[in-house]
């Protein structure tokens, strides 16, 4: 088990460096680094400023040796200035440069400026994911009671009415993505033009205080979504459960059928959806970017958005390895959880 | 609220102007705003015409409340050194901690602040400016002359990339050399009283000290985030500062705000900025979820929505516009042929109808606007997309596919397809580009055919000095016309409307024949606010005068 969860980390360590890399590449293009020097600088500068002011900044050396700098493996550039003033990658300002570390990237834990938001990339992701954490721990609420009770109901007879109606319900809300429902939501239960103004069409606010009001129509957004997805999988695992020949025999032994749901049935019938709850966490990554810009929910998705936009190159590396860390992660805690799940696993 | 002492004689040309008024040659906002420039105080300016100083309309009705929280929705951007501030957000952040020298009513009166007074010579050469008394910082320290030298010393300072207030203060500077103050242009005559000596007449020194990078800074000003260590005169500081979340000002309770002697107020106890991003409906379901109480300004798509919510509207008839200008170092804009040609296939009129809910004056294509005093009225070629498609083809590039780009909030791209689709009706090949506003803004100068927004200025000279003046920081047009630029410099240089009329009628005449842009309508701005905010009617400048704001306590 031991070596089978270093195995998995150190997975999660290559694609991370494969990935950031992969981030790190394509951010750095050279229009992308005019664009910086032209909104550090001024966007009136010409091309020759362009390249002294990139020189002066470190981004002037081949591209690998600035991904070392940024992981921590390689110093940090120094310049020095006209005025004989030596400024540095780590090097803060008003900072001694004798003082100052050689080495600053992840590896020493710094993470590094973000130039959209004006803080450090650590602060902006640590603050912004605590807000998705907030979205993403009330939809997990929403989402897995609500998907687990409409998958066993309709898996408990196949082909019942219950379960010809849930499963249609299921596939209608999967099949439609969060910028519609999302849409549909605030048109319906927002706006005066419709006159329900049951919620706020805006999450602004939720993001100090939280509540039923404000906070209703994100957490509805991703968690439908989701929800149809998980309840066809539970579906189908109960139904192929329930077919089960120790089922008939405590049928036949003349268990009541609410008792061979709760105490046969059902546990038997949660692992694969243990599998796919935790497996859509990274999907709900995904959804939490529409749904956040949608209803202004300023999280972990909406400054994806920002930093994209932006350009922002360390912000976007940030924003990469927790993006990396949480797949893997959830992944991890899957097939841990399996296992512990399924003696059968266990064993062999 | 006078502030000239009633004795001193009255600046000769607004005797002159008031004349003018009387024989209906100049209208009474054009007649404050000059007037009340050469530094007679709002109160007397009116005297001269006849009219008594309208309060406004709350002051009759209502007495302000103290206390309360006010919410409004606005793009916010990261704290920088004042006068690199290009957008008038910058500014209203700004705004809550630092004050200005003089600054625009919406009437179009100059209302005198850390200056109580100024006075020009009669030929705007030589101007005589008296530091208000009382003033203090809130770290404590006497606000004086000193300061006020401090901060044209810093606007002249035209090495700094950015500062657009250097282009404000050429008067004052050493242009061709040092690019900084003129040595002797400035001058402390007593502590109380700073005299500038103009190296040419330039009517409008004190009305650009007004513009919102023109905020005032202590000595000890590092030019760098003036968020970090607010030190200024006004009446609050910054609490939270979080870019594109959310900006907070919160009311100095160590400090004892000069204006309350002088204006009253400020009332509020803390201003809540929150980003709602570009996209009018995001701010229009926050304000259906009562997470604000004003909106910075409203798109004409959404007035009857607001309307429709009960809140208040305020409206403003600016000189604020969209140019769509063409980048005349870039092809085949360089052609003078193809510019022309493309404003003769587009009817403004159109473009208002389409792009602003005809909310607004349609314009001329030469930023000249009739609410400027020297405008003059000049004749423009009439549309004709037929002889536009042909202009192309003589040009060679009657199969070119031209690109305009704009920014994607809701009017100024609206009116962007207003102008493509007439092209194509014309049978120009267009192709539209929209970008969004965090990228379009990085290279706004760049873009080969693109729509700017451009705020108002109270005169019609200053805004062509900040755009179309050759070198200038926001020329965006490439354009450097030797005409123009000395019409444009003697045009500075004439105090008198009249006069200055005649010289501008050529100016808006060469802005015509080089096609610098096609710009196709004047703006009316829109604020709506819940019924219970007041004072915070929308500004034609976009400004925020905190101090005037107040909310009555909601039951």
């Amino acid at each position: 088990m031991l070596m089978f969860i270093a195995r998995r980390l150190l997975t999660m360590l290559g694609t991370a460096i494969c990935l950031t890399f992969l981030v790190f590449w394509l951010t750095n293009l050279a229009p992308n680094l005019e664009k910086i020097a032209k909104t550090e600088a001024g966007s009136r500068i010409t091309d020759a400023e362009v390249e002294s002011w990139l020189d002066k900044n470190g981004f002037g050396q081949p591209l690998l040796v600035r991904y070392g700098e940024w992981l921590g493996v390689l110093p940090g550039w120094t310049t020095t200035d006209e005025s004989g003033a030596v400024r540095g990658r780590c090097i803060a300002s008003g900072q001694d440069p004798a003082e100052a570390p050689r080495f600053c990237g992840i590896l020493q834990g710094d993470w590094g400026y973000s130039r959209v938001f004006r803080e450090d990339v650590a602060s902006v992701i640590g603050t912004r994911l605590a807000l998705t954490g907030k979205l993403m721990a009330w939809v997990l609420v929403v989402m897995v009671p609500g998907a687990l009770i409409l998958g066993i109901l309709a898996g408990m007879r196949e082909g019942s009415r219950t379960d010809r109606v849930l499963s249609t319900a299921s596939i209608a809300i999967t099949a439609t993505p969060e910028y519609v429902s999302g849409v549909v939501f605030i048109a319906v239960f927002t706006s005066s033009a419709v006159g329900l103004k049951w919620f706020n069409g805006s999450a602004t606010s939720a993001m100090d205080d939280a509540n039923l009001v404000n906070f209703t129509l994100p957490v509805l957004t991703v968690a439908l979504y989701a929800m149809g997805y998980v309840a066809r999988m539970t579906r189908a695992s109960m139904t192929e459960v329930m077919t089960a020949q120790y089922i008939r025999t405590a049928r036949l032994k003349g268990v009541s059928f609410p008792q061979v749901v709760l105490r046969h049935a059902l546990r038997n019938a949660l692992i694969a959806p243990f599998t796919v709850i935790m497996l859509q966490i990274p999907w709900l990554l995904t959804g939490v970017v529409i749904v956040e810009s949608l209803f202004n929910y300023k999280g972990f998705g909406w400054t994806l958005v920002e930093a994209a936009g932006n350009n922002d190159i360390e912000l976007l590396l940030g924003i990469s390895v927790v993006s990396v860390v949480v797949v893997l992660l959830t992944q991890l805690i899957s097939d841990v959880g399996y296992v512990y799940l399924n003696p059968r696993l266990r064993l062999s | 609220m006078t502030h000239t002492t009633k004795d001193r004689a009255v600046h000769p040309a607004a005797l002159l102007y008031a004349e003018e008024v009387k024989t209906g040659h100049m209208s009474r906002r054009e007649f404050l705003t000059r007037s009340t420039a050469l530094g007679v105080s709002a109160g007397v300016a009116y005297g001269l015409i006849g009219l008594p100083v309208p309060a406004r309309a709350q002051d009759a009705a209502m007495t302000p409340v103290e206390g309360g929280t006010l919410r409004m929705s606005m793009e916010l951007r990261p704290t920088k050194d004042p006068r690199t501030w290009d957008w008038s957000e910058y500014a209203n952040f700004g705004r809550g901690w630092l004050d200005y020298m003089v600054e625009y009513e919406p009437d179009g009166s100059l209302r005198p602040m850390l200056l109580e007074s100024w006075e020009a010579n009669e030929d705007a050469t030589e101007w005589t400016l008296k530091v208000r008394q009382g003033v203090k910082w809130n770290n404590g320290d006497d606000f004086t002359a000193e300061d006020v030298v401090n901060n044209i010393k810093r606007w002249c300072d035209g090495t700094v990339e950015g500062n657009s207030m250097a282009g404000r203060m050429d008067t004052l500077r050493d242009v061709e050399g040092t690019n900084q103050m003129r040595d002797g242009a400035v001058e402390i005559v007593d502590p109380a009283t700073v005299k500038l000596h103009l190296s040419a007449p330039d009517i409008a020194i004190v009305t650009n000290m007004a513009d919102y990078p023109a905020a005032v800074v202590h000595q000890s000003y590092d030019n760098g985030d003036p968020a970090a260590n607010p030190i200024g005169t006004g009446a609050w500081l910054p609490e939270q500062n979080e870019v594109g979340v959310k900006q907070v000002l919160v009311r100095n309770p160590d400090h004892t705000w000069w204006g309350t002697a002088v204006y009253g107020g400020p009332y509020l106890d803390r201003i809540e900025y929150i980003d709602y991003g570009t996209d009018p409906a995001a701010v229009l379901a926050a304000a259906e979820s009562g997470e604000i109480d004003a909106i910075y300004g409203t798109t004409p798509d959404f007035v009857e929505i607001y309307d429709g919510l009960g809140w208040a509207k305020s409206e403003a008839v600016t000189a604020t516009t969209v140019a769509i200008r063409f980048q005349q170092a870039a092809e085949p804009y360089n052609n003078r042929d193809v510019r022309r040609a493309l404003q003769q296939a587009v009817d403004n009129a159109v473009v208002l109808e389409l792009g602003y809910n005809n909310l607004g004056l349609v314009a001329e294509n030469h930023h000249v606007c009739p609410i400027h005093p020297e405008y003059a009225e000049v004749h423009r070629p009439p549309v004709d997309p037929a002889a536009a498609k042909a202009a192309l083809d003589a040009a060679g590039v009657g199969d070119f596919e031209f690109e305009l780009i704009s920014v994607d909030d809701q009017y100024e791209s609206a009116s962007c397809d207003a102008v493509a689709a007439q092209c194509r009706d014309a049978g120009i090949n267009v192709k539209r580009t929209v970008l969004p506003g965090s990228t379009f803004w990085n290279d706004w100068t760049k873009y080969p055919w693109s729509c700017t927004l451009w705020n108002m200025r109270p005169l019609g000279v200053q805004v062509l000095n900040l755009a179309y003046k050759a070198g200038a920081a926001w020329n965006e047009t490439s354009f450097n016309n030797p005409d123009f630029e000395a019409l444009l410099a003697q045009a500075n240089s004439i105090a008198d409307a009249d006069a200055r009329r005649e010289v501008m009628a050529k100016i808006e005449q060469v802005l015509l024949d080089e096609g610098v842009a096609i710009q196709p309508y004047w703006r009316s701005l829109i604020r709506h606010t819940a019924t219970n905010v007041h004072g915070a009617d929308v500004h034609p400048t976009f400004e925020h005068h905190h101090y005037k704001w107040w909310m009555e306590p909601v039951n």
